[in-house]
């Protein structure tokens, strides 16, 4: 069969030897392949593909591992031998430009695996910011763990330039590039080359003050080109994306790719709770329900705009959504919100400058977008600023607050106990899920992703619904490995945002 | 001075005020940034009317259109949004923002945990000085650490500050950019259920959290005397829950609980206590080996309304908009002499307009003194667009 991807560029690799397209183990990936293969070969290099990726996944969320970290690089590179993937385990453990054949082979697939994926993950935004989270990480680790020779070429062969700064001016500087420049106390910053570049071709340096900046230039060791790279990756890899997206139509219409792409992303679907509404739930049980059915995030908001009439911007976001998605109508929620803030202010004041926001969230206002309830990776990224109280409370409590709020719910000393160990740990959702288990006197553990799925299986317990609902079986018989699909679509977002 | 006025006359003073005192020209041309006309018919101008009434999606072509406008409608309040790349009146729903100068929005009312003088709307000549504080952490950060020229303040009309930057490089940062730039300039993170709101770990201290403790370390005192920050029982408690390390923590209250109440004299009782803890324990001090540090940017830092910085299309009220609450002008200064802000010397709409009022004649200068320094500006834009705009031409020639 034949693979192409249409493109207006006019770039196309030459169809030389395979030491000419592929002279180094890491790509940019800038053109597409224009081999044929076959269809079997396209299906068993997208799995292989997306097993990889899933396994960088898998490092960070399941096994908790510090994404970059050498364990976790470990881990990865172990799992990839295991899964018998064994020429990325190659790829990501010793980069360099080989020119055996194996070296090219891997290569070759590599190149075309990260096109067909491209295919599959444009359709929507979530999942390409799933992909780009993943090839980016992939591209950090494959560049963290290549030696400097291979670092060389590869900035020779993708025509990166830069000059490192003059002794004079490295001297003049050397106070505050020690003072700002991040790096360990048993590497010696003087030996360091610094090279200057635009603030804005290292935005993750800035955002978290790693990096000396003087005059709109940020003065980078050579360890830091990393960001450089991946931010013009990322950039290249999103701007591909959307190329690949506006052209689904015509790669659609051959029936062969259109199950298996398909079938790729879908995998990958989790609960929104946009559209479950079909149940409505009345205003005036919001205080009986806050009780057991809420998490307590959302408790914790409930009972603030009960006490202060008010909410601050970014909690009336994350509460005004939640309560669309486990059934509040507009028209309750406009009462209900209406009710609580005229106590403090004019009714008059309240229908010009927060009944819009009310409207809006859902989708009658602006540009009448049906917005999705938060889920917990969002709310626990989010930022909590002075005089706000959203966010997630067992990341944005001090403990001693939260052992007191618990305590106040009446929660047994050990259950409480529980809660706040795993909240110090650093373990939110599983605090969530112990915090679940004991309002509702259960012992089920189970995964909470979003504060709806909170509410629903409380709802379920209460209403005395069949006691766990068996995950739902994936369809398709891709991979094995697929069954909490949800949590790590949602972990896509927690490197979106950190970045 | 305000209460004596009635909110009521303003649709009487308005027409005049903007026909006389509003500087329609520079203010054509700032918007413009000296590429008229293509960006300034593009821009998004919002009028608030009586009674609350928004008019978003207005765009003007020109100085005399803005002036007709401004007759005609009266805004009670003016605000400035995006430049798109089509007239916003015509296609809001697809319209993209080409450019946004880089804001910053500082208001006092972010400040109402750590300020004892005054809350919410309220403000004083003792909480202003955090907002001294700020602008001038903040402007030494655009210029010095991103290369930032053009940068404009603005008293927001009631209670905070203003910061436009018009640099090319900054109105055409795209929203990573920004976020990245706001992050950079925020060290207060946590919301109502967490007591210590900055940590700077125990590594070096990053050159522009070091330059903004200086600027601090001028005011500090001075602040610490008009706030009072620990001089109750309560304001005590909450200071103490700053101090992570229990031990520490006990010894600074039984100190502190037996002197006077002075903040300063309880301060330096503090700062001489925590050193010498760090004598005593040279080991288990890495958590806390800026702590003095971090209770400083805690009491005095900047806290800016990100969200505003993030948005590529959030509006914000124009430079010499009238505060529909107040009266007052929202007049540019010059970051150097914020310090010198007395907010009663603000001129208000009310005191330009009457030749019988006692301020008159010192708001008259001040408004003079505040449309001089949006001229200096003004003017430097200009020269720095044209520089632009030639050395781009020239580097588009040589290809």
């Amino acid at each position: 069969m034949e693979f192409k991807i249409k493109r207006k560029s006019v770039k196309t690799v030459t169809t030389g030897s395979l030491v000419d397209v592929y002279p180094h183990d890491l790509q940019m990936y800038k053109i597409p392949p224009t081999d044929n293969i076959s269809l079997q070969e396209f299906e068993s290099l997208a799995l292989e593909r997306l097993t990889l990726l899933r396994c960088l996944a898998t490092a960070t969320t399941l096994k908790g591992l510090r994404i970059f970290s050498e364990e976790w690089t470990d881990f990865v590179i172990s799992d990839l031998k295991n899964q018998g993937l064994k020429y990325y385990a190659k790829l990501c453990e010793k980069s360099g430009c080989g020119t055996l054949q194996p070296d090219l082979e891997a290569r070759r697939k590599d190149h075309i695996a990260h096109f067909i994926l491209r295919l599959a993950y444009c359709r929507t935004e979530e999942l390409r910011r799933w992909f780009i989270s993943r090839e980016l990480e992939l591209f950090k680790m494959r560049f963290m763990t290549m030696k400097t020779d291979a670092i060389d070429s590869f900035f020779k062969i993708n025509n990166l330039c830069y000059t490192n700064i003059s002794d004079d001016e490295k001297n003049e500087l050397i106070k505050y590039l020690r003072e700002s420049t991040f790096y360990h106390n048993n590497q010696n910053i003087e030996n360091f080359k610094f090279y200057k570049v635009k603030f804005y071709e290292v935005l993750d340096l800035v955002k978290s003050r790693k990096v000396y900046l003087r005059g709109g230039y940020a003065y980078i060791p050579h360890k830091d080109f990393i960001s450089v790279l991946s931010a013009q990756f990322r950039m290249l890899l999103r701007q591909s994306l959307a190329v690949a997206c506006h052209h689904l139509g015509e790669i659609e219409q051959d029936e062969r790719l259109v199950s298996l792409l398909k079938g790729l992303h879908q995998s990958y679907s989790g609960n929104d709770f946009i559209s479950d509404t079909k149940v409505t739930v009345p205003i005036e049980s919001l205080d009986f329900l806050s009780a057991k059915s809420f998490p307590l995030c959302m408790k914790q908001l409930h009972e603030h705009l009960r006490s202060a009439h008010h909410l601050k911007h970014g909690g009336r976001l994350q509460y005004g959504l939640y309560l669309k998605g486990i059934g509040v109508t507009l028209e309750d929620s406009l009462r209900f919100w209406r009710e609580e803030f005229t106590k403090i202010m004019e009714l008059d004041k309240f229908e010009k400058q927060y009944a819009y926001n009310i409207r809006y969230n859902y989708g009658k206002e602006g540009s009448k977008k049906n917005y999705t309830p938060f889920n917990c990776l969002k709310i626990i990224n989010t930022n909590v600023g002075p005089g706000e109280c959203h966010g997630c409370p067992y990341r944005h409590c001090d403990s001693g607050i939260l052992k007191n709020k618990l305590k106040g719910y009446g929660l047994d000393a050990q259950a409480v106990n529980d809660v706040v160990d795993m909240a110090k740990k650093g373990h939110y959702q599983i605090a969530c899920s112990k915090y679940f288990d004991a309002v509702n006197k259960t012992d089920l553990g189970l995964g909470i992703n979003h504060p709806n799925q909170f509410f629903e299986e409380s709802q379920k317990l209460l209403k005395g619904d069949i006691k766990i609902e068996v995950k739902k079986e994936e369809k398709s018989n891709i991979v094995k490995t697929e069954s909490n699909n949800i949590e790590d679509m949602d972990f896509d977002e927690i490197t979106e945002w950190k970045e | 001075m305000v209460g004596q006025y009635d909110e009521n006359v303003l649709p009487d003073m308005l027409p005049v005020y903007y026909t006389r005192l509003f500087p329609q020209n520079l203010f054509c041309r700032w918007l413009s940034c000296g590429n008229s006309p293509q960006p300034l018919s593009n821009r998004e101008l919002s009028f608030t009317l009586a009674d609350d009434v928004y008019l978003r999606y207005l765009s003007i072509n020109n100085q005399k259109e803005f002036f007709t406008l401004l007759q005609k409608k009266c805004p009670h309040k003016l605000d400035i949004g995006a430049v798109y790349n089509t007239k916003p009146s015509v296609g809001r729903h697809d319209a993209v923002v080409l450019a946004r100068e880089l804001v910053f929005d500082i208001d006092l009312t972010d400040y109402d945990e750590v300020r004892t003088c005054c809350q919410e709307a309220k403000v004083c000549d003792k909480c202003w000085k955090f907002m001294v504080v700020a602008c001038e952490i903040i402007n030494a950060a655009l210029k010095d650490d991103f290369g930032f020229q053009s940068i404009l303040w603005v008293f927001s009309g009631r209670r905070g500050i203003h910061c436009w930057i018009s640099d090319y490089e900054a109105r055409t940062l795209d929203s990573p950019g920004r976020a990245a730039v706001a992050d950079y300039l925020c060290l207060i993170m946590g919301g109502e259920n967490q007591s210590k709101k900055v940590h700077l770990g125990s590594d070096n201290l990053h050159s522009s959290i070091r330059r903004a403790l200086i600027v601090i370390d001028k005011y500090f005192d001075d602040i610490v005397q008009d706030q009072e920050f620990l001089s109750t029982s309560d304001r005590l408690k909450s200071f103490l829950k700053m101090i992570p390390d229990e031990a520490l923590r006990k010894q600074v209250q039984e100190n502190l609980e037996r002197m006077p109440t002075s903040s300063i004299d309880r301060w330096k009782c503090f700062v001489n206590n925590y050193n010498q803890f760090c004598k005593e324990n040279l080991h288990g001090m890495r958590k806390m080996k800026y702590l003095i540090e971090e209770i400083k940017i805690q009491y005095c830092y900047p806290r800016l309304d990100v969200n505003v910085t993030k948005g590529f299309n959030h509006l914000l009220k124009s430079p010499f908009s009238i505060h529909p609450k107040t009266g007052k002008v929202s007049v540019v200064f010059k970051p150097d002499n914020a310090k010198d802000i007395k907010l009663d010397e603000i001129p208000t709409i009310y005191t330009l307009l009457d030749d019988s009022s006692s301020d008159n004649v010192q708001h008259q200068t001040n408004m003079r003194t505040a449309v001089k320094n949006f001229q200096e500006l003004v003017f430097s834009l200009e020269k720095a667009e044209a520089v632009r705009r030639k050395t781009e031409a020239n580097t588009s020639l040589e290809f």
